[in-house]
């Protein structure tokens, strides 16, 4: 594997992506080579069973190829686009199996966060900001959404919380949270 | 899109981007993305919410995933492979004289039929389009058709006088190439319908259909 411990810049994923569109499995090979690592990281911290995310990761692959030509290099960035991907096959899994958190010995594989940043995700302008103006409540429950997939459910029982006050926060939270980005976008 | 639509479809949106809708909601919303409008929304949402992303230690996954990978999508038999400029070169020289007819095939083969999977006229669940000499086809979903937990839909080739041909899964949002085998492309010149089974998740496991058959339908030519 040629994988470097930082990414290669973005547009030379675009591009990559560009050639499997062509069919180009040198390509994609080296594609995956470069960001399988990312992705299997993105996985494991929300299906936290290493077998499942490994077959899962399969799925993610299969699809980036069949869908390269989908991608509009012009309108987004190859990793976001990528990860959304990997977001969307785990998420559909643990809804469909209606998955759990299981036993802690398991959890123990879960990658760390790093302060480095390696992944390089670009954040919307005035996101920390606007991020920052949630409550604690609020922001826990979109944290535990979006980066571990957590359903409703799960969130109430994990915070022990009713799950009326989980829905209405994690609705009015979004809510804030757009209405906040788009005016921190108007007065920039 | 009204006013009051819009609204929901905003909140839907994001909580379809944030992972939060249960698994129908979330199929039914699917349905929904075929509309550029809604998919905007979603993208909008998809920007938003990549602040939430966290930085993680990449792991490394092991090889047998990439060898799966492979074996999914059949890559050692796809013939396209990538040529440095000079071999290019050499190689078109070469074709040139030896076979002609390699310089005249467009780089996406044509759509050479069509099929529509559909209940009746005004409910296509998927529209599949065979491309050049049936050596791809593309699956788009019009419909989604409801699926159950556990279960996976699966598309045959119908060849007369013969068993049916798994032409691989199909897809319930957006849409899917699928690059043939030899022995899908035999099966699928000799078969003039196609049709669609209720499958154990991840596909037959006999290489026949062992659920109930949910739609059959005409392959014809484009």
């Amino acid at each position: 594997m040629d994988r470097t411990d930082t990414l290669p810049p973005d547009i030379e994923l675009a591009r990559l992506l560009q050639r499997c569109a062509a069919s180009d499995t040198a390509a994609f090979r080296s594609l995956y080579d470069k960001t399988s690592p990312i992705l299997f990281a993105r996985l494991l911290r929300m299906l936290r069973r290493r077998s499942v995310a490994e077959e899962v990761l399969q799925d993610v692959f299969v699809r980036i190829w069949q869908r390269a030509s989908q991608f509009e290099a012009h309108r987004g960035h190859a990793l976001a686009w990528m990860v959304t991907i990997a977001r969307y096959c785990a998420i559909d899994l643990m809804r469909r199996e209606r998955m759990t958190l299981v036993s802690d010995d398991a959890i123990a594989e879960i990658p760390d966060e790093t302060a480095q940043d390696a992944t390089g995700f670009e954040k919307p302008d005035n996101f920390d900001h606007c991020i920052g103006k949630l409550n604690d409540n609020t922001r826990k429950c979109l944290t535990l959404a979006f980066v571990e997939g957590r359903s409703h459910d799960e969130i109430a029982r994990l915070t022990t919380n009713p799950l009326g006050s989980v829905k209405s926060w994690i609705r009015r939270g979004l809510l804030s949270l757009k209405e906040c980005l788009s005016t921190a976008r108007q007065t920039t | 899109m009204k006013s009051a639509n819009r609204e929901l479809v905003d909140r839907l949106a994001a909580e379809y981007v944030l992972g939060t809708l249960r698994y129908r909601a979330r199929r039914r919303f699917e349905r929904w993305l075929l509309s550029p409008q809604v998919g905007a929304i979603v993208k909008a949402w998809e920007e938003r919410l990549a602040g939430l992303e966290p930085n993680l230690t990449p792991v490394d996954p092991p090889a047998e995933v990439w060898r799966g990978i492979e074996n999914k999508l059949e890559l050692r038999k796809i013939r396209r492979r990538p040529v440095t400029r000079w071999m290019a070169i050499a190689a078109s020289l070469l074709f040139f004289v030896a076979v002609g007819v390699f310089f005249t095939r467009p780089v996406a083969p044509p759509i050479t039929g069509t099929s529509l999977l559909a209940a009746d006229a005004q409910t296509i669940y998927w529209r599949v389009e065979v491309l050049g000499d049936r050596e791809e086809l593309t699956v788009h979903v019009q419909n989604v058709y409801d699926l159950p937990q556990g279960k996976a839909h699966e598309l045959w080739a119908l060849p007369e006088g013969g068993a049916p041909v798994s032409l691989g899964l199909m897809p319930h949002m957006g849409d899917r190439r699928v690059v043939l085998t030899a022995a899908q492309r035999t099966a699928l010149a000799n078969s003039k319908q196609i049709a669609v089974s209720l499958e154990p998740e991840g596909g037959s496991p006999t290489g026949a259909p062992t659920g109930p058959v949910l739609l059959v339908a005409p392959l014809a030519k484009a």
